[in-house]
């Protein structure tokens, strides 16, 4: 299993993947900060330029679109790496002489959810380390809980790896990123509309949500980390009218949900294991 | 029950595969002799690919039961003793040889500097010790098929198993197979040698076996499968109607283009045959066995109902 981690992660470094990535993200973040920089021109009715604090209010509005970019980024590195380091393997014939070792499927199903794991963490601290260190830089404004929100994203990225896995051990490639990017693009809508739930006094649509969650924990995931970026002041002002969507979130789902989002990990990759094992390669 | 080690290299009986509605393999029963060579030829699609993957637990069984090296097919430590070049073979193209080999010895457990011998022993043996450390995406896919053959001898095996290890090698590369699947068997390695191309099979196996819509059609040695070897043909001149009549005891007798054709007579009457002739005042030019290829006998099964 180790052996198989390891390889997956030297894979991601010789092929130059992470190198890539790295690359990406540095222009994402000097985009962003170029961005940002341009607040400090915005001018009120009166010609005054926006005070300190105004910049940091604009910029917490702003952070968790950054923040979503980076979920997005993170999600589909997690589907694409799934996919490719599971199905197109089976598919080139890359794994068939490894799987005649002697080792178990489990092994190389989990060896590579670690492997790979392990490179979204690094790429989601170092990505979003970057970016906010940028953003204060640029801003001055520092979201309250940077490294919970990190956790929470790299955590998501975890989830949509299992699922991929889950769905890899049995589909080929194609077939395998659009059930793992549909999952994710619904969950994502479901999560918008469950939003409404709380404004509307609406039991139905908090059900759902709550069910959409519980079925693929990602938007529970991206919601943990929005309210961890959002300053307390900003709760406090708009909480009391509502404000439901993807970008603001007035209590986070509850620590159970982050609980059974641990639990779903195990299960998915466990299920993705049992499927793995019993299929003809 | 036998041991382990008494055991045959493998032994199937009635192995079925069916996909759906399809069957890729029905009522596959072989034995292989441990320490031997031995051919599974069939046409493309015959079951051949499915059946050796059946045997290393890449492909479950519908029906039936085999046993490697004594054990169950798929299992973990008979596993550690088989060396498998697959039919599409692929290794990591940003790897080297020797790190691909590398990677295939730690699966294996191996470690220390007799993973490193190993590693050096099976690049010399493949031809391939002078590029190890080039990267697998500048191999043809001759070499790669080389390497894949470096992968399978790893770690000493007992069992190899080799599907159509020659696809992709030039004759210079065939020749080299050959005198590697020799050593093998000298060293006492069973060969499990998956191919169509029935001159390498003819040169090398112990044994045979010809599969046909997932079913073994004939097995045997060599000698076996080709059968009793029957009809001569012959050169000789005579005057008027004597050749004819000297041959007549001999059964039916054709001539195409100034040959004689005895095709029914077997072999052992050569000396018989000669001494008619002789004695019927025959100039005798060539007297000569007519011998079935294992290609014609392979053709004639496989295009028989």
């Amino acid at each position: 299993m180790i052996t198989i981690a390891w390889m997956t992660v030297r894979e991601m470094v010789r092929r130059r993947f992470a190198i890539a990535a790295l690359l990406g993200t540095l222009v994402l973040v000097a985009l962003t900060g170029w961005g940002l920089q341009h607040i400090h021109t915005i001018h009120k009715q009166h010609g005054h330029a926006l005070s300190p604090l105004e910049i940091r209010a604009v910029t917490a509005a702003l952070v968790p679109l950054i923040a979503y970019l980076f979920s997005f980024i993170l999600a589909f590195a997690a589907i694409v790496l799934g996919a490719t380091m599971l199905s197109a393997e089976i598919e080139s014939g890359v794994l068939l002489p490894v799987l005649a070792r002697p080792i178990s499927r489990g092994a190389v199903v989990v060896g590579k959810a670690l492997g790979l794991s392990a490179l979204l963490c690094a790429y989601a601290a170092i990505s979003g380390g970057l970016e906010f260190a940028v953003i204060d830089a640029v801003t001055g404004y520092q979201p309250p809980h940077p490294v919970a929100a990190i956790a929470a994203l790299a955590a998501l990225a975890i989830v949509m790896l299992c699922l991929t896995l889950a769905v890899a051990s049995r589909l080929q490639t194609v077939a395998t990123s659009i059930v793992a990017v549909a999952g994710f693009g619904v969950s994502w809508i479901v999560g918008i509309v469950a939003s409404f739930g709380p404004v509307y006094h609406n039991e139905t649509l908090l059900r759902i949500g709550v069910v959409s969650q519980l079925l693929l924990p990602s938007d529970a995931l991206w919601r943990v980390a929005v309210y961890q970026l959002q300053p307390a002041v900003l709760v406090a002002t708009f909480g009391l009218s509502g404000w439901p969507g993807p970008f603001f979130v007035l209590s986070p789902p509850p620590p159970a949900m982050l609980a059974w989002s641990a639990v779903w990990v195990v299960a998915v990759t466990a299920i993705a294991v049992r499927s793995f094992a019993a299929r003809d390669v | 029950m036998p041991t382990a080690s008494a055991s045959p290299a493998i032994g199937a009986v009635a192995l079925a595969k069916r996909y759906g509605t399809v069957t890729a393999l029905s009522d596959l029963t072989l034995r292989v002799e441990r320490g031997s060579i031995f051919g599974f030829l069939g046409a493309n699609g015959a079951g051949k690919t499915t059946a050796v993957k059946m045997l290393l637990g890449l492909v479950r069984p519908t029906s039936g039961t085999a046993q490697v090296l004594g054990a169950p097919v798929g299992d973990r430590e008979a596993r550690r003793s088989i060396g498998y070049l697959p039919e599409l073979f692929r290794y990591p193209e940003w790897l080297s040889a020797r790190e691909v080999l590398a990677f295939h010895a730690s699966l294996l457990g191996a470690s220390g500097t007799q993973r490193a011998r190993d590693i050096d022993r099976a690049l010399a043996a493949v031809g391939l010790s002078p590029r190890a450390d080039d990267r697998v995406a500048t191999y043809s896919k001759g070499m790669q098929q080389r390497l894949g053959l470096g992968v399978a001898l790893l770690g000493n095996p007992t069992l190899v198993v080799l599907d159509e290890p020659t696809s992709a090698l030039d004759p210079l590369g065939r020749y080299d197979v050959r005198a590697l699947l020799a050593g093998l068997r000298e060293r006492g390695t069973t060969v499990f040698l998956n191919s169509h191309l029935l001159t390498e099979v003819e040169l090398v196996c112990d044994r045979i076996a010809i599969v046909k819509s997932g079913r073994v059609i004939a097995s045997g040695t060599r000698e076996d499968i080709l059968g009793e070897q029957r009809g001569l043909r012959i050169r000789a001149q005579a005057d008027g109607a004597s050749l004819h009549a000297a041959l007549a005891p001999f059964g039916h007798l054709t001539e195409h283009s100034g040959v004689l054709v005895l095709p029914d007579v077997a072999h052992e009457r050569t000396p018989e045959i000669v001494a008619a002739l002789v004695a019927a005042r025959a100039r005798v030019y060539a007297v000569e066995p007519i011998v079935q290829t294992l290609e014609e006998r392979f053709i004639d099964l496989a295009s028989s109902p």
